[in-house]
C-alpha cells in the first residue's frame, strides 16, 4: 500500500513539474512581453515595470507547488529588469544602486506568497481528507448498524427454527397429531419471516459502492405499486389496502424493484405493528418537482422513543426488543438507504389516530 | 395405460427435488428427476416428459443453454425454477422460450397452478383457439372485437384491443415487453417500452376499477404482464 501510494505520488509530481515550468514561463514571457510595451510607450515611468514583475512573481507562487519555481522566477525578473529595462539597455549592469535590495525585495515577496498558497493548498487538503473520513465513518457506521440489526433480528426466528424442529424430533412418540402441527407451523412462520428478512437483504445489494449508485429508469408509479401489494396481498391475505394513486400517468425515475421494496416494509409494518385490523391506506400524490407516497394506518401509532431512532438500524427501546419478534429495525433503515440512494426523502411520524410514513421521490433526474 | 402426466425436474439440490416430488406424486403426477444438465438433456429427449421444470443453477451447464436446446426440438411446457432475482434472468429465460419462471422459494400451491397453466396452454395451442375471453366479469370476444365489464361495453382503441387480446389469449402466463412489443408493433419497433406501458396505463383506466390495485392485468415489473385466467379454463 505505502509503496503504490508513492508511485501515485512519482506519476503525480512528473506530471506537475511540466505543468509548473510551463505555467512560471507563461507568466515570465507575458509579463516581459507587457514590460516591452510599457517600455516603448511610457518609457520614463521604470517602476511599473517593477510593479508588472512584482504581480508575475505572486502570480507564479499562487499557481505553482513548492518555492523553487518562485525563487527561480524571482532571479530572473531580477536579471531581466536589470538586463532589458535599466539603463545600459541589454547589459547587465551589477554595479547600480540598491541593485541587491530590489533583488531582496522580489525574493521575500515570492517567498511569503509561496508560503501562504502552499499553506492554503494544505489546508484545503485536510479538510478534504476530514470530510472523506466523515463520510467513510458514516457509511461504516450505517454498515454496522446494519449488521447488528441483521444478527439481532436473525437470531429470534432462528433459535425458534432450531427449538420447535429438536422439540419435533425428540418427542416424536409423545405428541399429539395437534401439538406436531402447531410447531411445524411456527417453523413455517419463522422461515417466513426469515426469507423475507434475506429478500431485504438482497435487494440492498442492488444499491452499488460507497455513494450508493442505483440504476433508474423512467417506471411507472402505478405498476409499481400494485405489483408491491399483488406480493403483500400473498404473504397477508386478510390484510385491507387502500390505494389511491392520481389519474394522470405518472412515470418518473427509480429502481423499481428497490421503490417497491420500501412500499412493502412500509405496509408490512403497519400491518404488523398498529395492533389494529382497521385498512391502511397508501395514497400517491404529485407536484410539479416530487411524487410522494403516504402509508397510514389507525393503529396504536409509533412510540416517543421508536419516533427518535426510526431509520437507524435500531429500535429504539433496543433493549426492551431483544427478545420480542420482529423488530422494525432493518426494514427500515434499509427503507431509509433506498430513498437516499433515490435522492428522496423519508419521514414517520404519528398522526391523530395511528402512523404514518412518508417519502418522496424527484420527479426529474439530478 | 392411465396417462400419467409425466413431469421432468432438473435440478441439483436434494431437498428441493424431495419436496417438489412428494407434492407433485399426491397431485397426480409422475415425476423424474435429473440432477445435472446433461442428465436433464437425455431424459428430456428420451422421455417426452409433458412438462419440464428447470433449475437455472446446475452445476454442469448454464440452464439458458438448456432451454435453447431443448427449444430446438420441443415446445413441450419448460417452467423455470430459480433462485436468481434479477429480472433480466426471468426476461432472458422467458424470451429463450421457457414458458414461465417461478421463483426459490415457492409453495406447491403456486407450482401446480403454474404446471396447469402451462399445460393448458399446450393443449390449446392444437385445439382451435378460443372465440371468447371472461374472468370476473370481463369479457373479450375476438369475432365481435367487442369488449364488456359487467355487461357495460368498453371503447378501446385499436392497438389497445390487440394488446388485450394479446395477453387474454396468453391468460396466466407472463409475457414479456419484448414479446408484446414485437406482436403488437412489429419485429422493428425499437427496444423503449414506453409506448406500450402507455397503452397499459390506458387500458388499465379503462377496465380496472382502481389502477393501483388491478383485477384483471398484473405486472411483473422490469418482467412484462400477466392477465387473469380465463374463467373457461379453469
Amino acid at each position: 500500500m505505502p509503496h503504490k501510494s508513492q508511485n501515485q505520488y512519482t506519476v503525480f509530481s512528473e506530471h506537475s513539474i511540466i505543468v509548473n515550468i510551463l505555467i512560471t514561463a507563461g507568466i515570465l514571457v507575458v509579463t516581459t512581453a507587457t514590460s516591452f510595451l510599457f517600455f516603448f510607450f511610457v518609457p520614463d515611468n521604470y517602476a511599473i515595470i517593477y510593479l508588472l514583475y512584482i504581480l508575475a512573481l505572486i502570480f507564479i507562487a499562487r499557481y505553482t507547488t513548492g518555492y523553487a519555481y518562485g525563487i527561480v522566477s524571482s532571479l530572473i525578473a531580477v536579471v531581466c529588469v536589470n538586463y532589458i529595462f535599466t539603463y545600459p539597455f541589454f547589459k547587465i549592469n551589477f554595479t547600480l544602486s540598491g541593485y541587491p535590495l530590489t533583488f531582496a525585495v522580489m525574493l521575500t515577496i515570492t517567498l511569503i506568497t509561496s508560503t501562504m498558497t502552499s499553506n492554503l493548498c494544505r489546508q484545503a487538503k485536510i479538510i478534504k481528507e476530514r470530510e472523506q473520513l466523515l463520510r467513510e465513518a458514516e457509511l461504516e457506521k450505517m454498515r454496522a448498524n446494519l449488521l447488528r440489526a441483521v444478527s439481532h433480528d436473525l437470531r429470534t426466528p432462528l433459535t425458534g427454527i432450531l427449538g420447535n424442529s429438536s422439540g419435533y424430533l425428540e418427542n416424536t412418540d409423545k405428541l399429539t397429531d395437534a401439538e406436531k402441527k402447531l410447531l411445524v407451523s411456527s417453523i413455517h412462520i419463522d422461515a417466513e419471516w426469515l426469507l423475507n428478512m434475506v429478500e431485504n437483504l438482497l435487494t440492498v445489494t442492488r444499491i452499488q459502492g460507497d455513494n450508493l449508485q442505483i440504476n433508474t429508469s423512467l417506471e411507472s408509479v402505478e405498476e409499481v405499486v400494485s405489483e408491491a401489494l399483488l406480493r403483500l396481498k400473498k404473504r397477508f391475505p386478510d390484510s385491507v389496502v387502500n390505494a389511491v394513486v392520481p389519474d394522470e400517468m405518472l412515470f418518473i425515475p427509480m429502481d423499481a424493484v428497490l421503490i417497491e421494496q420500501v412500499i412493502i416494509n412500509l405496509i408490512e409494518n403497519a400491518i404488523v405493528h398498529s395492533d389494529t385490523i382497521d385498512p391502511i391506506e397508501l395514497i400517491v400524490s404529485a407536484d410539479a418537482s416530487f411524487v410522494s407516497f403516504t402509508i397510514k394506518d389507525y393503529g396504536k401509532g409509533l412510540s416517543p422513543n421508536r419516533l427518535e431512532h426510526l431509520f437507524d438500524g435500531t429500535s429504539g427501546d433496543f433493549e426492551k426488543s431483544s427478545d420480542t419478534h420482529k423488530g422494525m429495525g432493518i426494514g427500515l433503515s434499509i427503507c431509509k438507504t433506498i430513498i437516499t440512494a433515490h435522492r428522496g426523502e423519508i419521514y414517520g411520524e404519528n398522526h391523530d389516530t395511528g402512523a404514518q410514513f412518508c417519502f418522496c421521490l424527484p420527479v426529474t433526474k439530478k | 395405460m392411465s396417462h400419467k402426466t409425466t413431469v421432468l425436474l432438473i435440478e441439483d439440490e436434494k431437498s428441493i427435488c424431495r419436496f417438489i416430488t412428494t407434492s407433485l406424486e399426491n397431485g397426480e403426477y409422475r415425476v423424474v428427476t435429473a440432477s445435472t444438465g446433461a442428465e436433464g438433456l437425455s431424459l428430456a429427449a428420451s422421455l417426452c416428459p409433458d412438462v419440464i421444470l428447470l433449475d437455472l443453477g446446475l452445476p454442469d451447464m448454464d440452464g439458458m443453454d438448456i432451454i435453447k436446446q431443448i427449444r430446438t426440438w420441443s415446445q413441450k411446457p419448460i417452467i423455470v425454477i430459480s433462485a436468481r432475482v434479477k429480472e433480466q434472468d426471468k426476461v432472458m429465460a422467458l424470451d429463450l422460450g421457457a414458458d414461465d419462471y417461478i421463483t426459490k422459494p415457492f409453495g406447491t400451491g403456486e407450482l401446480m397452478a403454474r404446471i396447469r397453466t402451462s399445460l393448458r396452454h399446450t393443449h390449446n395451442k392444437t385445439a382451435a383457439s378460443a372465440k371468447i375471453y371472461r374472468a370476473e366479469g370481463l369479457v373479450i370476444d375476438y369475432e365481435k372485437h367487442m369488449v364488456t365489464l359487467d355487461g357495460a361495453e368498453i371503447h378501446l382503441t385499436q392497438i389497445e384491443f390487440k394488446l388485450l387480446s394479446l395477453l387474454s389469449k396468453n391468460a396466466g402466463k407472463v409475457l414479456t415487453y419484448s414479446f408484446i412489443m414485437e406482436h403488437i408493433w412489429g419485429p422493428y419497433i425499437d427496444s423503449n417500452n414506453q409506448i406500450l406501458r402507455v397503452n397499459m396505463a390506458n387500458i388499465r383506466r379503462k377496465i380496472e376499477a382502481n389502477p393501483a390495485q388491478p383485477r384483471y392485468v398484473f405486472t411483473e415489473i422490469g418482467v412484462g404482464y400477466r392477465m387473469l385466467e380465463d374463467e373457461n379454463d379453469k
